[in-house]
C-alpha cells in the first residue's frame, strides 16, 4: 500500500458525492425520476461506503496500533492558505475515530438514499415535478460530501467550513417543501439558531488561533499542553469571566457550536421545528449524523477543554436530556416525538462528554445513529403509508398492515431504551452505551472525592489509576499529561486490550502528574447523575408510548388505517438498519473508538474514563446501579402499555389530572414564544429603529447641513456673486425636476458651476495651506538643522 | 509605452469611437472597448510569473515600492511644482485592476438591452460616459502620483454622476447630487491633504539635504529648474526616511495640530465617504436605488472598492502613526458600520436599498480589518473588497433582472420565484449565499481573515477582542436578514402575477456565471486567487510601517 493510501481513499469518498452534487446539478432533470436518485445513491453513497469499507477492513486488521499510530502522525497536509503569517493546512484527521464515524456515516447514509428513491418515488410530484426530485439528491449528495468532509477534517478552520456547510444543506432540505410557508421558517430558524450557535464557536476559534497559535487540532492540542504545563500563554493570561478562565472561555466557545448544531438547551428550539423536512432527512440529518457533529466536535476538541469547561458540558447536557425526555411524554406527532427523543439523547452524549466518558459518549452516538435512522425510516414508513398522516392520535393498530415496519421499530424501541438483561452481556444499543455514560457519571457523582482524595495523599496508590478503578470498575483512559506525540507504547498496550475487552495494567512514568491533575477535577453534583438517572426511566416509557399508539391496540381512525400500506423498497434499508443496530452494539464501533481513545483524550486538565467494566458488572457497589438502570426499561415499558393500553381514555384523564404541567410541556417550556419577543421581535424592533435614525436622523442631518449651506449661500449671494453661487445651492434642495431641464441645465452650465465652485473652493484653501507652510518651513529648517 | 497606460486609455479612445460610430453600433464598440481592455488586463497575470526586477516569483514586492510596469514623464512643471504622469502597479492595484475590468466588461454587457429600459435615450452619451468612468476608475488603480490620483478621482465622479442623474429612477437627481456632493466633500478635505503634503515633504528634503550638506535637487529625475523639493510620488512620500521622519515627528506641526493624525484624518473623510462608512453612507442606498442596474453594479463593485484602496494605498502607508493615533475610532466606525448596515438592511422592504445597505455592513469588515494593522487583518480588508467586489454587482444584478420582469422591488410582494425561475433561483442562491459569507464562497474568507486579524491585535490594542467580538455577533445578523430575503423573495408558492416571467435568458445567464464561478473559486482557494499576489506587497507595507511607527516610539 502506497503512502497516505488511508488518506486518499476517504479523500475520494468525500470528493466522490461532490461529483455527483455537480451532475445532478446540471444534468439532474434530463436523468429523471428514478435515474437521478440512483446517481445520487451510487455516487454520492455507494462510492464512498464501498471505500470506508476497504479503509475499515485494511486499518483494523491490517494494522498494529504502532502502525496505525505512525499513519495518525504522518498523516498529509496540504498548504492551503496563510491567515497573516500563520499556515492553514487541509488534511484528513486520520485515527480510528474518524475511520468508525466516516464508516458508520456512510452505512447509515446509505440505506437512507436507497430508502429515499422509495420515499421521494410518491412525493415529487406534488410538488415540481422532476426538476425537484433530482434536486433532492443533489442536496442529499452536497450534505454527503460536507458531513464527510467535516468528519475528516485535520483543522478546526476546515472543521468549520464544513460545519457550515452541512448547516446549508440542513437549511436547504428542512425548507425542501419551500412553497409550504412552516418549511421556510424552520428552514431559517435552524441556519439562525446554528449561526447563534456559530457565532460561539468563532470566538472559540479566534481563543484557539490568538492563543495557541495554530488551527490544526493536533498541533493545538500540543501547544495547549506545553502552555499548560509552563503556565505560558493562554494560562499566563489573569482574565476572568465569572470565574472563568481564558482557557475555560475558550472552550465554553467551542462548545457553543456543538449547542447549536447538537441543537443543545437553549439552542435547541430549531430541531423539533426541522422536521418539516422529508423523512429521509430527518434520519439522515437530523438524527443520525449532522446533529451527531456537535458531540463529535466536543470530542475533538476534548484535548482542549478545562476541568470548567467541561463541567458546564455536563451541565448544559444534563438539562437538554432532562427537559426534552419530559417533552416528549406529550408529543402526538410521531416525528416530534422522535425528534425529542434525539434531543434528550444527544443530551445524554454531551452529558457523557462533560463526566469525561469520552468512549462511552461516542459509542452512544454510534448506536444512536443506527437505532434513530431507523426509527425515524420506520416514521417515514407510516407516515407515507398513511397518507401523510403524522398525529399518532389517528393510527393504533397499524401492526397488522405494516408487521416489517412494527417489528422494525420495536427493534430501535429496545435499544433506545438500553434494553438488555442487567449484570450479563447480552443487550441492544444503550444497553452498552448509555448505560456506560450513567456508569462514569455515578463514579464523577459519587466516588470522586474519595478516589481524588485518596490518590493525592497516597502517591503509591497513583499508578493503580492507569488500571481499573478498585471500587468501581472504571478506568482512565490514557495519561493526562502525555502530549500527542508522547504515547505509541501505551496506545498499543490501550488499543490492545480494549479490543479484547480485557483489563490492563499501564505503567506511566507521570504518575504523579496524573494524580494532581485528579485532585483538581470537582465532583459530578448528585442531582445531575439523579437526573440521568431518571431519564433512563423516561425514555423507555415515551418510546414504548409512540410505539403502542402507533402499531398497537385498536385503529382508530378508519380512513388512515385502510389505507395504510408498506413499500418493499422501503423496507429493506428497516431490515438492514434493525441488523445494523444489533451489530453496532456488540462489534467494531467500542473498540474502535476506544482505540483512538488514549491519544484524542491525552488532555493536560482534565480526563477521560472508561467506564467499560460496568457491563460486566465488576464490584459490589456497581451492581446496585447494574440493575438500577438495567431494569429501568421494563418498569417503564409496564407503565407505558399500562396507561395506553384500553386506547387514550386513560391518557386523558391523566392529562386533565396534570393539566398545568401538560400545558407547560405542550408549550416547550414556552422556549420559542419567550425566543420570538427577544429574539425575533427584538431585532426587528432594532432593525426598525436604525431604519428611522438612518431616515430621520443621519440623513436629516445632511439635508439640514444642505439647507443652511443654501441660506448662507443666498445671503453671501446678495453681496457677493448672486448668479453665481447661490445657483449652486438651490440645486441641492431642490431635487426632483425632469430630464429635458436636466439636460438643459448641464448645456446651460450649471454642472461648470460647481466645477467652478470646487475650483474656487481649492484654490482657497491651496493659498491658505501654502501661507501656512510657508510660515512653518523656516520653523522645520531650524528644527532639522539642530 | 506601459500596459497599464494602454489599459487606462483604451476605454477612453473607446468612448471617443462610441461618439462617432452609426447609432446602431454604439453598444457593440462599447463591449469590444471593455472587452480588449479586460483581456489587456488579463495579460497582467503574466507579471506575475516573471517580475521585474525580482528573482523570485512569490508575489509582488520584496519591499514596499517595488513597481510593475512602471511609466513616468514629467507632466506639468514650474517653478515649484512637478507634477507627473506616474502609473505602475504592485500586489495591492493588480488585483483590484482585473476586477475592474472584469466588473465593467459584465456591466457594459449588463447596458446591452439599452434600447428596453424605461429611459433610453442618448445611448452615445450613456456608453461613452461608461468607458469614460472605466478610463476614470482604472486611473485611479493605476496612478502612484498623488496629483494624478487626485484628477482621476474627480474624473470618475462626473460620469458617474450624469449616469445616475440621467439614466436613473425617478428620484435620480437627487440621488445623483447626493452622491456628487458627497464626494466632493470628501475630495476637497483630500486636496487640502495633497498640497499640505506636498509642501511639508519639500521641507522634509530641504532640511535634509541641508543637515547632510548637499546642494541642488534630491531626485534624479528632475532637472535643475525647480526651487521646490516637494514631491506627489506616493512611494517617495511612503518610503522616503526624510519625508517619513519629519511627518511622523511630534514637532511637525499643521496649524497647531500634530501633522500626521491630521493629515490621516483628512483622507481617511475622504475615503471614508467612499468605502462607504456610518454616517456618511446616506448617498449609497440613494445612489444604488436609482442608478440602472450596470451602473449600480459598477458602484458597489469598484467604486466603494476605491475608499479601500485610499486607505491602504495612501492613509496607512504614509502616515502610519496617524493610524495608530486614529486606531480605536476607525475601528469603532467599522464595527458600528458593520452591526448598524445589517439592522438597516434587515428592516428595509426595498430589495435594492437591502442590498445597499448590505454593502455598508460587508465594507465594514474592510475597515474593522485595516484598522488593527496587522498582516491578518489586512489580508482580510483586501481580499474582502475584491469578494464583495465580485459577490455584489452579482447581487445587484440579480435584483436588476427581477426588476426589469416586476417592475416594482418590493420584496413583500415577491415570492417562490425559484419555482417561477429555476436557473435563476440558483445563481441568485448562491450570490446571496457570499454575501452571507458562508465557507466555500468568497465572502467568509475576507470575513474570518479580518475577524481573526482583529482578535490577534489584543498585543497592540486592548480592545481588539471586544470588537472582534462585536463584529462576529454581525455574521447571526447577516444570516438574518439575507435568509429572510431568501425567504420573501425566492421561496413560499409560486405567485400568478409572476408566473408569466421568463427564466434568465443566455445574456443573463453569461453575466452571471463567471460571477458565480470566481464567487466559489475564490471561496475555496483564497490563496491560489488572491493572496499569492497580494500579501507580498503587504507584508512589505506592513514592514515599512513598522519601521516608521518604531522610530516614532
Amino acid at each position: 500500500m502506497g503512502e497516505h493510501f488511508y488518506e486518499i481513499l476517504l479523500a475520494l469518498g468525500v470528493l466522490s458525492p461532490m461529483v455527483s452534487f455537480w451532475i445532478l446539478v446540471f444534468a439532474g432533470p434530463k436523468l429523471g425520476k428514478p435515474t437521478a436518485g440512483w446517481t445520487a445513491v451510487v455516487l454520492g453513497m455507494g462510492v464512498p461506503l464501498a471505500l470506508a469499507t476497504w479503509v475499515l477492513i485494511s486499518w483494523w486488521w491490517g494494522e498494529d496500533s504502532v502502525s496505525r499510530a505512525a499513519l495518525t502522525e504522518n498523516a498529509f497536509r496540504f498548504h492551503w492558505a496563510d491567515i497573516g503569517s500563520v499556515p492553514i493546512t487541509l488534511g484528513v484527521k486520520l485515527d480510528s475515530l474518524t475511520v468508525a464515524m466516516y464508516f458508520m456515516v456512510t452505512f447509515v447514509a446509505f440505506w437512507i438514499f436507497v430508502f429515499s428513491i422509495g420515499y421521494m418515488s410518491g412525493h415529487s410530484d406534488e410538488v415540481d415535478g422532476q426538476s425537484k426530485y433530482s434536486r433532492f439528491f443533489a442536496y442529499l449528495s452536497l450534505f454527503a460530501f460536507s458531513m464527510l468532509g467535516l468528519v475528516i477534517s485535520s483543522n478546526l478552520l476546515f472543521l468549520f467550513i464544513f460545519w457550515e456547510l452541512v448547516g446549508l444543506c440542513s437549511y436547504l432540505l428542512i425548507g425542501f417543501y419551500f412553497d409550504k410557508a412552516y418549511a421556510s421558517a424552520a428552514a431559517i430558524k435552524a441556519f439562525v439558531t446554528n449561526r447563534v450557535g456559530d457565532f460561539g464557536f468563532l470566538i472559540g476559534l479566534m481563543l484557539v488561533f490568538y492563543q495557541l497559535g495554530t488551527l490544526d487540532l493536533d498541533q493545538a492540542a500540543a501547544v495547549f499542553a506545553e502552555q499548560a504545563a509552563t503556565g505560558s500563554g493562554i494560562f499566563s493570561s489573569d482574565f476572568s469571566l465569572f470565574g472563568w478562565s481564558l482557557a475555560t472561555v475558550m472552550g465554553v466557545g467551542l462548545f457553543c457550536g456543538a449547542m447549536g448544531k447538537s441543537a443543545q438547551f437553549p439552542l435547541h428550539v430549531w430541531l423539533p421545528d426541522a422536521m418539516a423536512g422529508p423523512t429521509p432527512v430527518s434520519a439522515l440529518i437530523h438524527a443520525a449524523t449532522m446533529v451527531a457533529a456537535g458531540v463529535y466536535l466536543v470530542a475533538r476538541v476534548f484535548r482542549l477543554m478545562t476541568p470548567d469547561a467541561l463541567m458546564f458540558i455536563a451541565l448544559i447536557g444534563c438539562l437538554t436530556l432532562t427537559l426534552m425526555a419530559l417533552v416528549a411524554i406529550v408529543q402526538v406527532d410521531i416525528k416530534k416525538c422522535l425528534a425529542y427523543s434525539t434531543l434528550s439523547q444527544l443530551g445524554y452524549m454531551i452529558f457523557g462528554l462533560g463526566c469525561g466518558a469520552w468512549i462511552a459518549a461516542l459509542f452512544h452516538l454510534m448506536t444512536h445513529a443506527f437505532f434513530k435512522a431507523m426509527l425515524f425510516l420506520c416514521s417515514g414508513q407510516v407516515i407515507e403509508g398513511c397518507h401523510h398522516e403524522q398525529d399518532m392520535r389517528k393510527m393504533g393498530g397499524l401492526r397488522k398492515k405494516m408487521p416489517v415496519t412494527c417489528w422494525t421499530f420495536f427493534v430501535g424501541v429496545l435499544a433506545i431504551s438500553g434494553a438488555g438483561i442487567a449484570g450479563t452481556t447480552i443487550g441492544l444499543g444503550g444497553f452498552f452505551s448509555k448505560d456506560e455514560i450513567l456508569a462514569v457519571a455515578y463514579v464523577r457523582a459519587f466516588e470522586w472525592d474519595d478516589a481524588g482524595k485518596h490518590e493525592v495523599h497516597d502517591g503509591d496508590a497513583a499508578h493503580a489509576l492507569g488500571s481499573t478503578h478498585p471500587v468501581t470498575g472504571v478506568r482512565l483512559v490514557s495519561d493526562p499529561v502525555q502530549n500527542a506525540h508522547g504515547g505509541f507504547a501505551r496506545a498499543e498496550a490501550r488499543g490492545a486490550a480494549n479490543a479484547h475487552g480485557e483489563d490492563t495494567q499501564h505503567v506511566g512514568h507521570d504518575d504523579s502528574a496524573r494524580a494532581s491533575i485528579f485532585g483538581t477535577i470537582p465532583a459530578l453534583p448528585k442531582w445531575m447523575f439523579y437526573l440521568a438517572l431518571f431519564t433512563a426511566y423516561v425514555t423507555p416509557f415515551y418510546m414504548m408510548r409512540c410505539w403502542w399508539m402507533t402499531f398497537m391496540g385498536k385503529p382508530r381512525d378508519e380512513n388512515v388505517y385502510r389505507h395504510a400500506h408498506e413499500s418493499k423498497l422501503m423496507y429493506v434499508p428497516l431490515a438492514v438498519l434493525a441488523v445494523g443496530t444489533l451489530l453496532a452494539s456488540y462489534f467494531l464501533f467500542r473498540p474502535l473508538i476506544a482505540d483512538a481513545a488514549t491519544a484524542a483524550t491525552a488532555a493536560p486538565l482534565v480526563l477521560a474514563l472508561d467506564g467499560h467494566e460496568h457491563t460486566a458488572a465488576i464490584g459490589a457497589a456497581h451492581r446496585f446501579l447494574t440493575f438500577g438502570v438495567g431494569g429501568a426499561f421494563i418498569i417503564a415499558f409496564l407503565a407505558a402499555i399500562a396507561i395506553y393500553r384500553r386506547g387514550l381514555e386513560t391518557p386523558e384523564r391523566i392529562r386533565r389530572a396534570l393539566a398545568p404541567l401538560h400545558l407547560v410541556l405542550v408549550h416547550k417550556y414556552f422556549f420559542d414564544e419567550v425566543y420570538d419577543v427577544i429574539w425575533v421581535k427584538g431585532c426587528l424592533l432594532l432593525a426598525k429603529v436604525a431604519r428611522f435614525i438612518d431616515t430621520w436622523i443621519v440623513d436629516s442631518i445632511f439635508d439640514m447641513l444642505a439647507a443652511a449651506t443654501e441660506r448662507i449661500a443666498a445671503f453671501s449671494g446678495l453681496i457677493l456673486d448672486k448668479h453665481g453661487v447661490d445657483g449652486v445651492v438651490n440645486g441641492v434642495a431642490r431635487s426632483s425636476t425632469d430630464f429635458a431641464g436636466f439636460i438643459r441645465r448641464w448645456q446651460t452650465g450649471r454642472i461648470r458651476h460647481y466645477v467652478i465652485f470646487a475650483t474656487g473652493v481649492a484654490t482657497v484653501v491651496f493659498l491658505w495651506i501654502w501661507l501656512a507652510g510657508a510660515s512653518n518651513a523656516d520653523a522645520a529648517v531650524v528644527s532639522a538643522g539642530m | 509605452m506601459s500596459i497599464l497606460t494602454w489599459i487606462v486609455f483604451v476605454p477612453m479612445l473607446g468612448a471617443l469611437l462610441c461618439m462617432v460610430v452609426p447609432r446602431r453600433q454604439i453598444r457593440t464598440v462599447a463591449v469590444a472597448a471593455s472587452l480588449v481592455t479586460f483581456l489587456l488586463s488579463l495579460s497582467l497575470f503574466a507579471t506575475f510569473f516573471n517580475p521585474a526586477g525580482e528573482t523570485s516569483g512569490e508575489g509582488f514586492g520584496s519591499r514596499y515600492g517595488m513597481l510593475q510596469h512602471v511609466q513616468r514623464a514629467t507632466w506639468i512643471e514650474s517653478k515649484s511644482f512637478a507634477i507627473e504622469y506616474f502609473v505602475g502597479m504592485d500586489g495591492l492595484s493588480f488585483p483590484l485592476i482585473v476586477l475592474t475590468t472584469l466588473i465593467s466588461l459584465l456591466s457594459c454587457l449588463a447596458s446591452w438591452n439599452f434600447d428596453k429600459w424605461a429611459i433610453n435615450k442618448g445611448p452615445r452619451a450613456y456608453f461613452a460616459l461608461f468607458l469614460l468612468l472605466e478610463t476614470g476608475m482604472l486611473g485611479v488603480f493605476v496612478s502612484l502620483d498623488f496629483f494624478l490620483f487626485y484628477i482621476f478621482w474627480e474624473v470618475m465622479l462626473l460620469p458617474m454622476y450624469f449616469l445616475i442623474g440621467a439614466w436613473g429612477g425617478p428620484r435620480r437627481e437627487y440621488a445623483a447630487i447626493k452622491f456628487f456632493l458627497f464626494t466632493l466633500a470628501g475630495s476637497v478635505l483630500m486636496l487640502v491633504a495633497l498640497v499640505a503634503m506636498y509642501f511639508y515633504s519639500d521641507q522634509a528634503i530641504t532640511a535634509e539635504m541641508a543637515r547632510q550638506g548637499i546642494e541642488g535637487v534630491a531626485s534624479g529625475y528632475r532637472e535643475g529648474v525647480i526651487i521646490s523639493h516637494g514631491t506627489f510620488d506616493l512611494m517617495e512620500l511612503a518610503t522616503n526616511p526624510a519625508i517619513q521622519n519629519h511627518f511622523a515627528a511630534s514637532s511637525t506641526l499643521f496649524l497647531g495640530w500634530r501633522f500626521a493624525p491630521l493629515m490621516f484624518l483628512f483622507l481617511f473623510v475622504g475615503f471614508a465617504v467612499k468605502l462607504p462608512c456610518v454616517p456618511v453612507h446616506t448617498w449609497l442606498p440613494d445612489a444604488h436605488v436609482e442608478a440602472p442596474t450596470p451602473i449600480s453594479m459598477i458602484l458597489a463593485g469598484v467604486l466603494l472598492k476605491m475608499g479601500g484602496y485610499g486607505f491602504l494605498r495612501l492613509c496607512y502607508p504614509i502616515f502610519p502613526t496617524g493610524g495608530m493615533t486614529w486606531a480605536f475610532p476607525v475601528a469603532v466606525i467599522g464595527v458600528v458600520s458593520i452591526i448598524y448596515g445589517a439592522l438597516c438592511a434587515m428592516a428595509q422592504t426595498d430589495f435594492k436599498r437591502l442590498v445597499a445597505y448590505s454593502s455598508v455592513s460587508h465594507m465594514g469588515y474592510v475597515m474593522l480589518g485595516i484598522a488593527v494593522m496587522t498582516d491578518t487583518g489586512f489580508q482580510g480588508a483586501l481580499f474582502q473588497m475584491i469578494a464583495h467586489g465580485i459577490s455584489s454587482p452579482m447581487c445587484f444584478f440579480l435584483v436588476g433582472m427581477v426588476y426589469e420582469r416586476a417592475h416594482h422591488r418590493e420584496i413583500n410582494r415577491f415570492g417562490g420565484l425559484w419555482l417561477t425561475m429555476p436557473r435563476y433561483g440558483t445563481l441568485a442562491t448562491i450570490g446571496f449565499f457570499a454575501s452571507l459569507g458562508l465557507p466555500g464562497l468568497c465572502g467568509f474568507i475576507g470575513e474570518v481573515w479580518v475577524l481573526l486579524g482583529v482578535f490577534a491585535a489584543a498585543e497592540k490594542f486592548t480592545w481588539a477582542i471586544p470588537m472582534a467580538i462585536l463584529a462576529a455577533a454581525g455574521v447571526v445578523l447577516t444570516a438574518g436578514y439575507i435568509l429572510w430575503l431568501i425567504r420573501r423573495v425566492y421561496l413560499g408558492k409560486e405567485r400568478e402575477e409572476h408566473a408569466g416571467f421568463p427564466d434568465a435568458s443566455g445574456r443573463e445567464t453569461f453575466i452571471l456565471v463567471p460571477m458565480a464561478l470566481l464567487c466559489i473559486a475564490l471561496g475555496v482557494f483564497p490563496m491560489q486567487t488572491v493572496f499569492i499576489f497580494t500579501n507580498g506587497t503587504l507584508d512589505a507595507m506592513l514592514a515599512q510601517m513598522a519601521r516608521v511607527i518604531g522610530m516614532g516610539s
